[in-house]
């Protein structure tokens, strides 16, 4: 199903509150076409990382590339380096014995300190005119298209220009990806009718057409299972599964290249969140949809995701396959959270036994910290040397 | 097993602005002692419907068309709001889904969780002396009855005596207790402060001295610090005469730190001592004449005091009240007897084709009395089905005759409009609004529900009447004994702040908080969604209830933390006998926890059985969509999701509720409602299916292989 295509790319994504590191380094690529799970228990950052790639959040320090363009970028990373290199030459300063060996300093100092700075403008301006540049990109396209035909263009062409060039205009990157969120009821707008959220993207992309936008929306509800006469009525008249498929035909209306799907199924009865599950399985794999599927019931996310990230406290912990994942769990959280799913089988259940995870008793950081590495091909574990070594055993048994 | 609470055909329906909504539609269940039910279902069920109902707290829109719900010889839905007062939260608790919603969040975790003990505390100590006295007085009567009133005062006197000298024990009791409290605290206190001084850390020094040696003090009592409480007497008074001193910054803890340490060491010695016999005791200081006991140490003082009461009074007033209990079993039994006669009697009364008041009241009353004489009033267990008898059939009885003249009213209102519509209609306009169907009480159904109640009695006292030679009466006077001591004991146990505090922490140490001191001075919001829950879990257990209803108490959260809910429930469930309602939509989580399952759907259960009933053996296709649409970690195929919503239970469909969104509907589903099929004596269904008629349907496969492949993981073949 996925191409080796790099969609997403996360690089040490830090996303922090004040004190409270939500999310901490964090690295990882979503291919195109595939369906990359993201888990761990509430609170462990997941929903941040989420928000963070939808530019929710300005993101403290790391990189963010979608479909190779940089989309957002930290500058805590820069100041930091910048202020360390200070203090650090500052004390070789003090050391130094000569004139010379201190111009040498200065100046290398100095080479670091505008080398940073370098970097730092370069974020800020990639952070702040992506979407611009993108859509620059699209223009050109648009008037390189129309341009040998309009000199002699009827007024139809002419207004099909225009109305392809205010689109392009209007158009941000970050509108390819779009998010469905966990609470069906609060994400929808009581006092907009199902037709009015649904061609909302669209309107504020630059769409005028009313009979275009009514035919896309219409499209869009029979698509998710809904019927056109829905497209009247407000979100109160719907019940929970079907108020998400609203959510779910806002989203892919913007013909998006990534869909970040935030809980999408845990405020739904069991018998509605399988209708959900199918709905998105269904979508994937008719229009390619690469989705980033945020969830803390395994069970669902082990069925959905191609890819299966798991964080733990604004860390990720372990990545791998999902197969290989539940196959052979390394990190000791990963086995814990592993053994708290419950199973619809009361005998095997009377026998199953929680495995309880301490970070203080399981790991020894004090000397050698962790690091994010790759102990079998596709497969990534946040360990140190000796921990690297013992889930390299644990791999050949 | 002995059975907590029963469900008998509960009917619900909510008055809405569209219509009556039929919430619940005739559900029976039991719960027995130390057992979890687990009612699954989609939202709109009706589960969560079923669980208020059983706790009294309906929303007002709510109208209960019938049914009963039988908890301790009451019908809960006839009981008063009084009455329900006593039960609720007390007897029975409750959790709800959201934690956080069920706290209160400007009052700290402490004062909430010692809030109820307190209050309740006061009621509970009342209505022990009334019962206490009201039962021994029952006693006595029995027993003189028993011995043909022939030494009516003797037996008197043995009541007064048991009276009294259980007075003296309440007395000495609570003495200890309150002394024994303020030892423990004392020396937990202690611990804290010591702590704090090592480390040069203390907060308010002198008033926490000052607390410590009045707790000290308040520990002195003849079986709790007697030997060294002089000794003590000059530590306190040492330590708060050095109280100021320590307030100044920087002060010297040394001496303060030993006479503490002391101190703890006194009172960690009275408090390890053993506990006397205040029963016995309370009768050797009342009437064996002497004014001290004898001295010697607690163990043997206990066994000498225990042969004095048996020698002198206890054996006797045995003999006397099996006696009476005996008696009073027996002319119970002959009430029973006559009951019986009488209800068949009277039967043919309530079978006529229309009821004439006269004669059905008259009948009513004649029971009444009859009926009465079948209880016996000794007995500590309480047939509930005799207690609510009469006030029942009186209710149907009147549920009748008031129900002949609403229909009256009623059809002429119908008549009218439907005239008025018909006029309309011939004039040619096409009228904008519909006739509203006439709410017409369907007679025979009362009619049929009054046989009902009367055959059903009358079929439960010749059970008992059965069972009448197998009593073992030695062992009932022995827990009538106990039962009596009891509630002489809740008299004793008054609940003051400081040992709510002290049971609080207890609690919540038994749902697993660290640090239960630190967290008991701490507000909701600075707990997680886990550890709240468990805050609430403990404030549901504060009462000690019988009966513990869980309303999808981990939905909200995350599976490590469910997870840890679940066992906790589990335990809990384990050590204090507990019967459980556990309420999810969830069939995952239940495999763990339940003993038995309710599936429900559109109000009614639609599959009743044990865990592993529902499980392996699932016949409803309901129970199989459920199954069959949450993924497991080895699904790979598409799930199979049920189709559309449930039904609208303004207008419930005529046939099975589910047949619109069942693959298996037979015609027959669209036409009849499917009654309950018994597939074994755990394990019923309701669906045609089962009919020996129908085709024979396989659940699906993704089941049965979800079945097979747990079967290979277990590892074991012998799953029945």
């Amino acid at each position: 199903m996925s191409s080796n295509e790099t969609l997403l790319k996360v690089e040490h994504l830090c996303q922090y509150f004040g004190f409270n590191k939500a999310v901490d380094d964090v690295n990882f690529e979503i291919k195109k076409g595939e369906v990359f799970g993201l888990v761990g228990e509430s609170g462990c950052g997941k929903t941040t990382t989420g928000r963070s790639i939808i530019k929710l959040y300005d993101i403290t320090s790391g990189n963010i590339y979608f479909k190779g363009i940089r989309i957002a970028a930290g500058t805590l990373g820069y100041k930091k380096a910048i202020a360390d290199a200070k203090a650090e030459y500052k004390e070789k300063l003090a050391a130094a014995k000569d004139e010379a060996e201190k111009k040498r300093l200065s100046d290398e100092l100095n080479k670091i300190i505008a080398d940073n700075k370098e970097k730092l403008k370069a974020a800020e301006y990639d952070r702040k005119n992506c979407d611009r540049e993108y859509s620059d990109e699209l223009v050109k396209k648009v008037k390189e298209k129309y341009e040998p035909q309009l000199a002699n263009a009827s007024a139809e062409l002419k207004a099909e220009y225009a109305n392809e060039l205010r689109k392009a205009k209007h158009t941000k990157l970050v509108t390819q990806i779009q998010m469905i969120f966990q609470d069906p009821i609060a994400s929808l707008d009581p006092r907009m009718t199902v037709r009015e959220i649904i061609a909302e993207g669209l309107i504020i992309q630059g769409e005028r057409n009313q009979k275009v936008i009514d035919e896309k929306v219409y499209e869009m509800l029979e698509l998710v299972g809904l019927v056109r006469e829905h497209a009247g009525r407000y979100p109160h008249e719907f019940s929970g599964g079907q108020r998400q498929r609203i959510g779910v035909a806002r989203a892919i209306i913007m013909n998006p290249d990534l869909i970040i799907a935030d809980e999408p199924v845990s405020a739904l009865d069991v018998s509605i969140q399988a209708q959900v599950i199918n709905l998105l399985n269904d979508l994937r794999h008719r229009f390619g949809l690469t989705i980033l599927f945020i969830a803390h019931d395994l069970s669902v996310v082990k069925y959905f995701s191609d890819r299966i990230g798991v964080m733990y406290f604004g860390k990720m912990v372990e990545l791998a396959t999902s197969d290989e994942l539940f196959k052979h769990p390394l990190h000791p959280y990963t086995r814990s959270l592993l053994s708290a799913i419950p199973m619809p089988d009361p005998v095997y259940e009377k026998t199953r036994k929680r495995i309880a995870y301490n970070p203080l008793a399981e790991h020894d950081y004090t000397t050698d910290k962790p690091t994010f590495r790759e102990v079998a091909p596709g497969h990534f574990v946040q360990c140190n040397d000796a921990e690297f070594a013992k889930y390299q055993e644990m791999m050949k048994e | 097993m002995e059975n907590k609470l029963s469900v008998r055909d509960l009917t619900i329906s909510f008055r809405t602005s569209n219509g009556k909504v039929q919430a619940v539609r005739g559900i029976n269940f039991d719960l027995a002692k130390g057992e979890t039910l687990s009612i699954v279902g989609e939202s709109g069920s009706g589960k969560s419907v079923t669980s208020k109902a059983i706790l009294g707290i309906l929303a007002g829109n709510a109208i209960i068309e019938g049914g009963e719900i039988i908890y301790d010889g009451k019908d809960l839905l006839k009981i008063s709001e009084d009455e329900f007062h006593k039960i609720r939260g007390d007897k029975i608790a409750m959790i709800f889904q959201d934690p956080m919603s069920s706290l209160n969040p400007i009052v700290k975790i402490g004062r909430q969780l010692t809030e109820a003990m307190i209050l309740k505390g006061k009621a509970r100590q009342k209505e022990s002396r009334v019962t206490f006295n009201s039962y021994l007085k029952m006693l006595n009567e029995a027993m003189n009855a028993a011995t043909n009133e022939s030494n009516t005062a003797e037996i008197a006197e043995k009541c007064k005596k048991f009276d009294t000298f259980e007075r003296k024990h309440i007395v000495l009791e609570a003495e200890y207790n309150a002394a024994h409290e303020a030892a423990v605290e004392a020396i937990e206190d202690i611990d804290g402060l010591v702590f704090e001084m090592s480390k040069n850390a203390v907060k308010d020094a002198a008033y926490r001295v000052k607390k410590i040696a009045q707790l000290a003090n308040a520990s002195i009592n003849d079986y709790v610090v007697k030997a060294k409480a002089e000794k003590l007497k000059s530590l306190t008074s040492a330590l708060t005469s050095q109280a100021g001193s320590l307030k100044k910054a920087g002060a010297d803890y040394t001496s303060a730190m030993q006479q503490l340490g002391e101190i703890s060491d006194i009172l960690k010695e009275a408090v390890a001592f053993e506990m006397p016999n205040f029963f016995a005791m309370g009768y050797y200081l009342t009437f064996s004449g002497e004014a001290a006991l004898p001295d010697m140490p607690v163990s043997e003082l206990n066994g000498f005091l225990h042969r004095e009461l048996d020698e002198k009074f206890m054996l006797d007033f045995i003999n006397n009240a099996k006696q009476g209990i005996e008696y009073s079993a027996e002319r119970a039994y002959e009430g029973k007897a006559n009951a019986i006669k009488a209800l068949r009697e009277k039967l043919p009364v309530f079978e006529e084709e229309s009821l004439d008041a006269e004669k059905c009241k008259a009948a009513a009353k004649e029971l009444e009395a009859v009926v009465n004489t079948a209880i016996d009033p000794l007995e500590i267990v309480k047939d509930s089905l005799t207690h609510t008898f009469n006030s029942g059939l009186k209710n149907e009885i009147e549920v009748y005759f008031t129900a002949i003249g609403k229909n009256k009213v009623e059809q002429t209102k119908h008549d009218r409009v439907q005239a008025k519509y018909d006029k309309q209609v011939a004039a040619g306009k096409a009228p904008d609004w519909k006739v509203p169907a006439a709410q017409i009480t369907n007679l025979e159904l009362v009619k049929e529900n009054i046989q009902r109640q009367i055959k059903r009695l009358a079929d439960h006292l010749e059970e008992s009447l059965a069972g009448r030679a197998s009593r073992d009466y030695d062992a009932e006077t022995i827990a009538v004994i106990d039962f009596l001591k009891e509630n002489a004991s809740g008299i004793v146990n008054k609940v003051t702040p400081r040992i709510a505090k002290s049971k609080a922490i207890k609690l919540m140490e038994e749902v697993g908080i660290s640090e239960p001191r630190k967290r008991f001075n701490q507000y909701p919001f600075e707990f997680s969604g886990g550890m709240r829950q468990r805050i609430v879990i403990a404030i549901a257990l504060a009462a000690n209830p019988d009966i513990l209803i869980c309303d999808e108490p981990t939905t909200a959260l995350d599976v490590t933390i469910q997870s840890q809910i679940l066992e906790l429930i589990n335990k809990l469930k384990r050590e204090r006998k507990l019967s459980v309602i556990f309420i999810t939509h969830d069939l995952g989580v239940v495999a763990n926890m339940a003993d038995k399952i309710a599936v429900m759907y559109a109000g009614k259960i639609v599959e009743y059985g044990t865990s592993e009933d529902v499980f392996y053996h699932a016949a409803h296709p309901y129970t199989w969509a459920l199954l069959s649409s949450m993924p497991d970690l080895d699904t790979n195929e598409k799930l199979e999701a049920i189709p559309g919503t449930p039904p609208n239970m303004i207008y419930p469909p005529v046939g099975d509720a589910f047949a619109a969104r069942n693959k298996y509907a037979m015609k027959i589903d669209f036409e009849r409602q499917p009654p309950m099929f018994k597939i074994s004596d755990t394990h019923s269904a309701a669906t045609w299916l089962l009919h020996p008629d129908a085709p024979k349907v396989e659940p699906p496969k993704i089941i049965l292989d979800r079945i097979a492949r747990m079967k290979a993981k277990r590892g074991d073949t012998d799953v029945k």
